[in-house]
Parts: C-alpha cells; structure tokens; sequence
C-alpha cells in the first residue's frame, strides 16, 4: 500500500522532530548564535539608535547567519549518521523533501520567533506596521527553508559541503533576501517597499520550492 | 592491467520448489542485467555481466573481497547505474523503476543504519509508515519479538544504545515487516549469532516460498549451502605487481 503524500511529509515531519529535539545540538547552534550577536549589537550600540534599513539588514543578517548553523544539515546529518541510504530506500522523494523543508521552515520560525522580539527589545526598535513585519518574516524564512532544503541535498556528497552550501546560497537566497530586508525597514518606518514587494517574495518563494520538487526527483533516484 | 572474469552461476543445493526453467513466467518478480559493465573511477567491478535473477528461490552471489557483490546489489537495486548495459527489475511481468521500485524492495547491508535517537519502535514505524503500512502496537511487538529484539528485552532504548548485532536484527525487522518483492541482503548473518544466522536461512526460506526474490551476496558457507543457486563474481582487481 502505498503511503499518501500528506501521510508520507508528516512522518518525515515528525522523524526530524523526534529526532532533532532529543539532540538538539542544532536549535542550540542556531539560537546561541542569534542570542551572541544580538548582545554584541547591543553592547556596541551603547544605546545608540540605527536607521530603519540598516536596523532591518541587521535583523536579516542574524536571522541568515542563524539559520545556516542548522538549516545546511538537513541532509548532510543524514549522510554522516548513514541513515541516507534507509532514507532512499524507504521514503518517497517527495515526501522527503518536502517532510524535510516543512521542518526546516518549523525551526526557522522558532528561530524568528526568539530573535525578532529580542532584537525589538535590544535594539530599542518601534514597530510602526507589524502585519509588514509578519509578512516579511514569514515569506523570507519560507525562501531561506525552500533553497536551504535543495541546496543542502544537493550538496550533500560535497567533500566541501560547508563551503559549497554557503557559494550557492547566496545567488538563490538574494531575490528573498533584498525584499525581505526593504519590507522589514518599512515596518520600522522607512519610505518606500510595501505588498507588492510580500507578492513577489511569495511568488519566488512558490518557485523555489517547485523547483525543489522537480529538480529533487532527479537526486533521489539514479534511473 | 586488471584481472578476473565475471559471473559464473552455478547450481547450489537445487531447486526446492521446482526448477527455474518452470519459472520463467511473467508472475513474480525478476532481476535482468544485460551485459552490465561497473566502473569506479578506473578500477572495473564488474564487467559484461549477463545474468537473470527470479523469484521463488535463494540466489547467492559469492566473490572474494572487492569482487563486486555489494554492487551486484546496489546495480540490482538501481541505487547506482551501470557505465554499459542495463539492469531491469520486473514485477509481475512489468519492468519497474525509480519509486515503483523502491516500494518493492528492501535490503539488509552493512551500510544501512537506523536513526540512532530514535527507538526500534518509531525507527520501524518511520520505515514501514513510509511504505504505507502501520502496525498495531501488538504487531510492532510481535515483529520485534520475531527478530529477539522485544521490549523486555531492549526496554524500550534507543538504537545508539545496541550492540552491532540488535542493530542487524532491526533491520531483519524491518525487511521482514515491509512485504518487499525484492529481498537484497549483503551478508545479512554478520554479527549475529547462531541462532540468528539460522533465523535469517529460515526467514528467507520461507520468503523464497512465497515467491519473493531473494538474494544474498555472501562468503559464509551455511549460506552459500542454503541457496538455490549461486552466481560467482570473480572480479576485476588491480595487480599488486
């Protein structure tokens, strides 16, 4: 019998979960690098203030950065353990990439969801529209989940797996990466970028993570 | 300069359950390698290799070290492709590839691990859900229980706390809990004990019966008694001089 997709993405879901939170060295990385940087802005700061566009690139810097310590070792965890050549037997290629960037998308919300309030509050910043702010966060930690996942299980067979992972996520991750820091500057009150901007980041978004899809099948079976 | 030459099948202890020529039917499943040559950078494994596999019966592939029988099993189920002719896996008289054919096989090898921090339990029901099936807890009981690893047993730990060998019968219980077609097991009684390795001859006896595929790259004896028929691989490795 053969598992529905939803059924198949869920127990690949819960597999990374079980398995992520019980060793956690991952969420650790992620969250001590965010919590590190924060302080060192704030400290440097010296209660100083920042423009709203460099206050949003900073955010996205850390949130990128952050998710990097984590998000590139979505497969390349797998291929270490040994445990990839089970997953290519037993789990469907869809399943598996979409189970794994569901998880990827989960931890980069929590991500978001402990850096962004202490990086409001650190940085003394005033959020004048925080639908905005939302918007942006949400749609940028979908594209950095959707290239992350690709980009990781491409490079997984990588010697230079760190490196590669960094090389090619910089061109893919561009197109969410400038929008995401313009609308997020909107929200602390900069002029200029505001939903059409959330509209292309959705669509890119839906692009990367189709692309993912059909480029994946080609990784995962040999014939 | 590279020596050896490729299969040479031979007989084992015969067919149990009727010859292979009674076989030759489109029901049940079938392995073709046509003329397959196998490359590794310069190094040549296998070499115009033509050969069928059936159904209903043992097949052993033996060889020396290096001589290919990992890869036999790996070209067999296409989780790596020949540099010259084809390998084609048939169910039923239908030629299956890509997710069609890894529904309908299951391997035991030195390679395959289990999630360390998961337990038996959701390691099987990871790899079992992933193949549409779902057990009752008395059926995940029973599985392990079947392979010696039940829960009085193991008391519910993680996979990082087993030894080499429960680790082995984990993925006995998770072959014989799949219903694969395809049985490809390299050297699946290493690290187990007697009483294991006898497990695992009755298991595939028993699988052989129903008319799955079976086969069992090995250098261990019992074994190579066990099955129907053997394919020899003697390998294309480098001279030393």
């Amino acid at each position: 019998m053969k598992p529905s997709a939803w059924q198949g993405i869920c127990l690949v879901f819960r597999k990374e979960l079980t398995a992520g939170l019980r060793f956690r060295a991952a969420w650790a990385a992620m969250l001590m690098f965010a919590l590190t940087t924060l302080a060192c802005a704030s400290m440097a700061l010296q209660g100083g203030s920042l423009e709203p566009r460099m206050q949003a690139a900073l955010l996205w810097i850390i949130l990128f950065f952050a998710s990097m310590a984590g998000a590139d070792r979505v497969f390349a965890d797998e291929s270490t353990a040994g445990t990839l050549l089970t997953l290519r037997v037993y789990g469907a290629s869809q399943a598996v990439l979409l189970g794994k960037l569901c998880y990827t998308f989960f931890l980069l919300l929590v991500l978001a969801a402990f850096t962004v309030p202490l990086f409001l509050v650190f940085l003394d910043v005033t959020v004048k529209e925080p639908l905005v702010l939302l918007g942006a966060v949400l749609l940028g930690t979908g594209g950095i989940a959707a290239a992350g996942t690709l980009i990781a299980a491409l490079t997984t067979d990588a010697s230079t797996h760190s490196g590669l992972f960094s090389v090619l996520m910089l061109p893919v991750i561009l197109p969410v990466f400038l929008p995401a820091i313009s609308l997020t500057a909107s929200s602390f009150g900069a002029d200029g970028a505001g939903s059409p901007y959330l509209g292309a980041m959705a669509l890119y978004d839906a692009i990367l993570a189709v692309g993912a899809s059909v480029l994946f099948d080609s990784l995962w079976y040999e014939d | 300069m590279w020596g050896g030459l490729d299969a040479a099948p031979q007989k084992g202890r015969g067919m149990r359950r009727g010859s292979m020529e009674e076989r030759q039917t489109d029901a049940g499943a079938s392995i073709v390698f046509a003329n397959v040559t196998k490359r590794f950078g310069a190094h040549t494994v296998i070499h115009g290799l033509t050969r069928t596999v059936r159904g209903g019966c043992i097949t052993a592939v033996t060889g020396i070290n290096g001589s290919g029988k990992s890869t036999f099993l790996k070209l067999a189920a296409h989780l790596i492709m020949p540099e010259e002719g084809a390998v084609h896996v048939a169910i039923d008289g239908e030629e299956v590839r890509r997710a069609a054919l890894r529904a309908k096989i299951a391997l035991v090898t030195p390679e395959l691990r289990f999630y360390a921090r998961l337990t038996a339990w959701e390691n099987l029901a990871f790899v079992l859900g992933a193949r549409g099936k779902k057990l009752t807890k008395e059926g995940y009981e029973a599985l392990l229980g079947r392979v010696g690893l039940a829960r009085e047993k193991t008391g519910g730990m993680r996979v990082e706390g087993y030894s080499t060998g429960m680790r082995q019968r984990l993925k006995l219980a998770a072959l014989f809990g799949t219903d694969a077609r395809i049985w490809l097991l390299d050297e699946p009684g290493a690290n187990l004990d007697e009483a294991g390795r006898e497990m695992v001859r009755a298991e595939a006896r028993a699988a052989a019966g129903r008319g799955t595929l079976v086969l069992w790259a090995t250098n261990d004896a019992g074994e190579e008694a066990e099955a129907d028929e053997t394919i020899r691989l003697a390998g294309h490795l480098p001279r030393l001089s």
